[in-house]
């Protein structure tokens, strides 16, 4: 039956598998170009330049399942590795305290963003436009623009800059969290939720599920994990500064719509968004390696999105197309 | 005429004709086929067999734009007009002729605008947001715009609904203006006595079907109604099997100011079904969301198996056993885009996924349960809940429903736009449940169904109950109730 998802040709017409395809052929071409792009230390360094948006990705894909967005991400990691320092150095906690309540700070932000989305029911595009500012603003404000927190202890350091059991050390945090939220989005009565939203969130209301709850949850989710970001992101360069992840939430939602999620929400799958953070991250890194210029990456990677949607658009048509036609010749019925 | 929807024929064969300087009354229960033989004569739909004729010509393929060029004007409920522009620019947009470069004399467009409104009589000012006027004063617009039109048929779809008596009698006093000067006046109201002081004839509808057209002084409220409601219920309905039980839910005094309905008292007993019935508007809908938490009660108590509780959200009232099968199935019961298994377990996420870990074995085999059990006609549990006919997306939803385990079932319109058979199954269902000792309370604007189907009936009128009926009455008496009417 071709209705059946699990045959093998509509895998390989799948939107995830078509992406694979494209990380791998950037992989094949930059390795025959770059003649250091196919070493293990690239390959970390990919790791490691990736992990901060493709956090900001995983969390933004719950949200954008829902039908919503959340533009103030970026921001936030500023505002979170701004207030990271200025816990450590200026009111002298210790590095774990400091990233604890930096933490809370993204959980209280993305809680700002939840409770005027739910409360007072307005657009998440414009509410997350106003936070977009505000936290960004916020952390000039507290820096005035200028102060920089720099000389972290080594032991901090390590987590952005060192290896832990021969891989990145910020790697494993990214693998639980790409974890926990493929199981939320896929496994769970939440991500179910979401999915449900998305598509109708008057219906979803109709049965009796908490739509408000739901959304709070997602946009809490994505603070919480944005302060996660910005202690990695503090701690691979050393420093933080005002514009930190500025430009993140961009990158992020790029990543989201092409690993394959609906911009309109209720359609979408969290390896999809792996795949759409590898595919972009390979393509940058890779292009220092053929020696281009760096405003090529950002063509290239809008030229990308647009290839990789039309083509799982006009494999989705083929698809149905290829349903219509056996249907109309045989209607199975369950009674 | 003629016309048919997929396997529904909304019109069979309805003659209507319109004399100048005439006002037609138009009148019918719910779904009696008034608004698409207005979309017929408006050019919105064609018909799909008899003719039209205008002042002797026959016309044949008419369209909104070639209704409008003909003469022929609909005012409806809701006037259509550009909240953000002046009364002025409305009408100019209306009337002047339309290319993409012109430029707008504002001199005469403000005149016209001026002498439009005073020839109706309204006291309107041209330069006046269209958003600051009042119901019935967008209404006059768009009268005064039929009239530049030079409108020859004027049609009124229930245009006095929303307005206060000194407005209808305004109203009613430029619809007098119209017929004087020779316009046709379709006019469609629920209010009989409006039809009384207004029209000249009287046709009803039944069933797509016209029973009659009448001068309206041979006619008095009880004869319109008998003709309204027509037929026998026929024993198509499965008779009722179970005997009433105790007090399920009991509304005492209920009423919400957002959702318009004040001083409900109601009790509904296990096994028993209770008819709801009323004209669309009767605040029938806004009660079954006030029960079920969307649109909150801030008056009154709900007691549920005798106990007082409140209701606040749908949550509350699916933890408490209130299931709600919405009137608008294709936004509010099923989601088209998920496949029916996900559909039907999604009131009872707690119950089959514990720990909120899907577990799609059972679900699955739950869906399959109760496609079996409801006959839904579908390829499977995966298939989305769109690709399903309107019965069979009923199904789904009512499915969702019975999952939860209800005490008390809300059914809203259960068979609106659902074929004969589906139709059937689904009362034998709804018969089920109740013989198994649910509480069902159903909502209906399909007379005969609730006829058919109810132990006792309420009526409600204006947001209250203003009848309970017992199982045995007669339509015309259900009839009389709903329209307001003491016989």
């Amino acid at each position: 039956m071709n209705t059946d998802k699990h045959g093998f040709k509509a895998i390989l017409l799948r939107h995830e598998t078509i992406l694979l395809f494209v990380v791998l052929l950037e992989w094949l071409y930059f390795n025959s170009v770059g003649p250091r792009f196919g070493s293990v230390d690239n390959t970390f360094d990919i790791m490691r330049h990736s992990v901060e948006i493709g956090l900001l990705a995983l969390v933004m894909t719950p949200i954008i399942l829902t039908g919503g967005i959340d533009l103030s991400v970026g921001s936030l990691l500023g505002l979170c590795a701004i207030l990271f320092g200025k816990f450590w150095r200026d009111a002298g906690m210790s590095i774990p305290l400091a990233a604890a309540c930096t933490i809370g700070i993204g959980a209280l932000a993305g809680g700002l963003n939840a409770t005027l989305i739910t409360w007072l029911r307005l657009p998440p595009l414009i509410v997350t436009l106003g936070t977009f500012s505000l936290f960004r603003g916020l952390a000039e404000a507290i820096t005035r623009g200028a102060d920089t927190f720099t000389n972290f202890p080594a032991s901090f350091l390590f987590l952005g800059q060192e290896r832990w059991l021969g891989i990145p050390a910020q790697a494993p945090i990214f693998i639980l969290v790409a974890i926990g939220i493929w199981l939320l989005v896929h496994r769970t009565t939440f991500g179910r939720s979401f999915r449900a939203i998305g598509f109708a969130p008057e219906g979803t209301r109709y049965a009796g599920i908490s739509v408000e709850r739901r959304l709070a949850m997602a946009y809490v989710l994505a603070g919480i994990i944005a302060a996660v970001a910005a202690i990695i992101y503090t701690s691979r360069l050393g420093q933080a500064k005002a514009d930190a992840g500025m430009g993140y939430e961009l990158f992020a939602i790029t990543a989201v719509v092409l690993g394959g999620t609906s911009i309109f929400g209720g359609v979408g799958t969290v390896h999809g968004t792996l795949l759409g953070v590898a595919a972009i991250a390979v393509l940058n890194n890779g292009l220092v390696h053929a020696r281009q210029p760096r405003e090529v990456a950002g063509m290239l990677t809008g030229l990308l999105l647009i290839l990789a949607l039309t083509s799982s658009i006009i494999s989705k048509m083929l698809a149905s197309l290829n349903a219509r036609r056996q249907t109309s010749v045989t209607k199975p019925i369950i009674t | 005429m003629t016309k048919s929807f997929g396997a529904v024929r909304a019109l069979k064969g309805v003659s209507f004709d319109l004399h100048a300087g005439e006002v037609h009354a138009l009148l019918g229960e719910n779904g009696a086929g008034k608004s698409t033989l207005i979309k017929v004569i408006t050019g919105a739909h064609q018909p799909d067999g008899g003719s039209i004729k205008i002042n002797g010509e026959s016309v044949s393929q008419l369209t909104p734009a070639s209704a409008h060029k003909l003469g022929i004007a609909c005012i409806y409920q809701q006037p259509a007009l550009f909240p953000d522009l002046t009364v002025a620019e409305n009408i100019g947009l209306r009337l002047e002729s339309a290319s993409v470069f012109r430029k707008v004399n504002w001199a005469i467009r403000q005149q016209r605008a001026a002498e439009l409104l005073k020839r109706i009589g309204a006291e309107i000012s041209p330069d006046a947001e269209v958003r600051s006027l009042s119901m019935p004063e967008q209404q006059l617009v768009e009268i005064a715009c039929a009239l530049g039109a030079g409108a020859r048929i004027v049609i009124m779809d229930e245009p006095t609904a929303s307005l206060t008596q000194k407005e209808q009698h305004l109203l009613f006093a430029v619809v007098k203006d119209l017929r004087a000067s020779g316009v046709g006046v379709i006019y469609i109201s629920h209010r009989l006595e409006e039809i009384f002081a207004l029209a000249d004839r009287v046709t009803v509808l039944r069933d797509g079907e016209s029973v009659g057209t009448n001068k309206v002084g041979e006619m008095n409220e009880s004869s319109l109604i008998k003709l309204m409601v027509g037929r026998e219920v026929s024993a198509i309905y499965p008779p009722s099997e179970s005997a009433a039980g105790n007090v399920v839910l009991s509304l005492k005094n209920l009423g919400c100011a957002a959702g318009g309905v004040e001083n409900i008292s109601l009790d509904v007993r296990a096994g028993e079904i209770v008819g709801m019935a009323g004209l669309v508007g009767a605040g029938r809908t806004e009660l079954a969301r006030v029960i079920f938490g969307i649109t909150p009660a801030d008056s009154g108590e709900i007691l549920l198996n005798g106990q007082r509780i409140t209701i606040s959200t749908p949550k509350e009232a699916v933890a408490h056993g209130i299931a709600y099968v919405p009137e608008d199935r294709r936004r509010h019961g099923v989601i088209l885009e998920m496949p029916i298994a996900h559909n039907m377990t999604m009131a009872i996420h707690d119950r089959v996924f514990p720990g909120t870990w899907l577990r799609f074995g059972a679900e699955r085999q739950l869906a399959l349960d109760f496609t079996h059990d409801l006959g839904v006609k579908a390829y499977g549990p995966d298939a989305p809940g769109g690709s399903l006919s309107g019965g069979n997306q009923q199904k789904v939803s009512l499915a969702r429903w019975l999952a939860t385990k209800p005490k008390l079932l809300i059914l809203d319109e259960p068979t609106q736009g659902v074929d004969v058979g589906a139709k059937s199954e689904i009362h034998k269902i709804i018969r089920r449940l109740a013989k198994e000792g649910l509480a069902v309370l159903m909502i209906s604007s399909d007379l005969p169904e609730v006829l058919g189907m109810s132990d006792r009936i309420a009526v409600m009128r204006g947001g209250t109950i203003t009848a309970m009926l017992l199982a045995k009455t007669d339509a015309h008496e259900v009839m009389a109730a709903a329209l307001g009417k003491q016989n």
